[in-house]
């Protein structure tokens, strides 16, 4: 009898314990988000980040695969990558601008029409451009997950895709051009002569390239008429200010990369660099919003002799940065 | 008994050390305000309106420039100087104004400070690298640093029709640092623990006339090596800046 009560005892702790045990149901979803680790060049600016939203492992891998994945458009035609290839500097013969150290730009499209943060142009990507259907997202079997992976909810919306997105985005960074390495990485490359006479013109008033594509990101970042036309065909910036005195106005764009982002201006009117530099060299055209820095628009642009064209030419070309386009981290993760 | 003395006693001496270390939170502080008009006019942006001693009419498109080594000079020889060289950009709010934000006591006789940037910061790296900073960079090769101020506009040749363009862009030239000083008398700032703003005007007319008369035709639209012109600048630029305003706040 003794040996039954103690036995019944053993088994009520037992269950007492099973009860109080906490479930052991596995749960799919983890929300433990990583701090992402940028590998920046040093040379480069700081990167602001908007408070909002902080760039994690997880937030990273969701973005790259939404960057990849057909799922953003409604109908599964095509990607962002459809327009934006690693290996043309994230840009295509579309005309798009590359999407390259976007971490440092305030001011998207060439039109310059979607001003803040990364988060603010990945929102119109979502909703103006693609017009994403969600419900591709959220009857998805991954997506859900990894929406709770980084950001701690399995409800999908257009802000935490555009988040997602930002976070990916800050990502691609491309500062190991040729150029890069022979004046800030102290490794013992040295420019030809050719690419230093090429620079001379670029860095000087002869050629006067750098005013709009100076400094680290090759871009100003603003909005110029750089006399593509006597009477500009397309408004720009001007159709999104409403101002007169912005019409035809467009993004500079970065010069970094620039062998593999042909086709060359807003309307990629010009295939290859030699066309451009032509271009700035005798065919600059006059207009009233020309801007102040075509300085040599009377005379129809800044006449470079063969040579000079040559050696900007030569120059232009270390501004490439061949590691980043074969970055596997950049790579499709499908 | 003992103890409590002890403790009363270090309580004290804290308490007095607390007070002595916050006493700057007692000081007062001044927001200089760096304003702009033409002549008589105020600043718009874009309008060929304005008159340049030469004869031109001219406008504006974008001004950016540096101020450095801002200082508050008070009656006893202290100098209260801002931390940083300050950038300054028409049309971006958040650079108009400059705080000093903790400027002792006392009556301040004079303001003085730079325009663009001293021999020790115009170098390579000598500012933060950021957007802003390296869009102001001067990479012309062997004299790298950074532009003092980009002046950009456009001017009806001597009333002809024909307008060009103009970049009033000034920085070293040729190891010359063309850098401006400039000094001016505060008639009465008086710090007592309070909050003071100080505007400055730059009447961009000077640029172009006092003491010598810049035009735009001989020196043509860009002047980043031309010594001449940068040495007119130079001289030019010391009238620049008048106090408009002062006001307790």
């Amino acid at each position: 009898m003794k040996r039954i009560a103690r036995l019944a005892c053993m088994a009520m702790v037992v269950l007492w314990w099973l009860s109080c045990a906490p479930e052991t149901t596995e749960d799919p979803f983890t929300y433990n988000p990583t701090p992402y680790a940028f590998d920046v060049p040093a040379w480069f600016p700081p990167m602001e980040i908007p408070a909002g939203n902080p760039t994690t492992v997880q937030g990273v891998k969701l973005g790259r695969m939404l960057f990849y994945d057909t799922a953003l458009h409604p109908t599964g035609e095509t990607s962002c990558a459809g327009c934006h290839i690693q290996q043309q500097s994230f840009s295509s013969a579309a005309s798009v601008l590359p999407h390259i150290n976007l971490a440092w730009n305030t001011a998207f499209l060439w039109d310059a029409s979607v001003q803040g943060p990364l988060e603010s142009i990945m929102l119109f990507e979502v909703e103006k451009f693609f017009k994403t259907d969600r419900s591709r997202l959220q009857n998805h079997p991954e997506y859900p997950r990894l929406f709770y992976e980084a950001f701690g909810t399995k409800v999908i919306t257009n802000e935490l895709i555009a988040k997602a997105l930002a976070q990916w985005e800050r990502t691609m960074v491309s500062g190991h051009s040729v150029r890069d390495m022979a004046v800030w990485a102290d490794i013992g490359l040295f420019l030809t002569d050719e690419e230093v006479d090429g620079a001379l013109i670029y860095y000087t008033e002869k050629g006067d390239c750098f005013h709009c594509h100076g400094g680290i990101l090759y871009t100003d970042n603003l909005v110029h008429n750089n006399g593509l036309d006597a009477v500009p065909p397309l408004p720009g910036y001007g159709a999104v200010s409403g101002q007169d005195s912005d019409y035809g106005k467009f993004k500079t764009p970065t010069l970094r990369n620039i062998t593999l982002t042909a086709p060359y201006m807003h309307d990629g009117r010009y295939q290859t660099l030699e066309e451009v530099i032509d271009f700035y060299s005798e065919g600059v055209k006059n207009s009233p919003t020309i801007d102040p820095l075509m300085k040599k628009v009377h005379l129809g642009g800044v006449h470079l002799s063969v040579k000079e064209k040559s050696d900007l030419l030569a120059f232009l070309k270390t501004l490439v940065d061949t590691s980043f386009i074969h970055d596997p981290n950049l790579k499709t993760p499908f | 008994m003992k103890q409590l003395k002890c403790f009363l006693c270090g309580s004290v001496l804290a308490g007095a050390l607390f007070s002595l270390a916050c006493h700057k939170d007692n000081n007062g502080s001044v927001t200089i305000l760096f304003d702009h008009r033409v002549g008589a006019e105020p600043l718009e942006l874009l309008a060929i309106k304005y008159h340049a001693q030469a004869g031109h009419l001219y406008s504006v498109e974008r001004l950016k420039y540096y101020i450095s080594n801002f200082a508050l000079h008070r009656e006893d020889g202290q100098a209260i100087r801002a931390a940083a060289p300050h950038y300054r950009e028409v049309g971006v709010e958040e650079t108009a104004t400059l705080l000093l934000p903790d400027v002792p006591d006392g009556r301040y006789t004079s303001l003085s400070f730079i325009i663009g940037l001293d021999s020790a910061t115009n170098k390579p790296n000598g500012l933060p690298q950021t957007v802003q900073n390296i869009n102001m960079e001067w990479p012309i090769p062997g004299e790298e640093g950074y532009h003092y101020m980009k002046f950009e506009g456009k001017y009806d040749s001597m009333g002809s029709g024909v307008v060009k363009s103009f970049n009033v862009h000034t920085g070293a030239t040729n190891n010359h640092p063309y850098y401006v000083e400039v000094s001016l008398p505060l008639t009465h700032l008086t710090i007592d623990k309070d909050s003071w703003s100080v505007q400055l005007v730059m009447d961009l007319n000077e640029w172009f006339q006092n003491p010598h008369t810049y035009d735009f035709e001989q020196f043509g639209p860009g002047i980043m090596a031309n010594e001449a012109a940068q040495q007119m600048l130079h001289e030019n630029g010391a009238s620049l800046f008048s106090v408009a305003d002062m006001q307790k706040q």
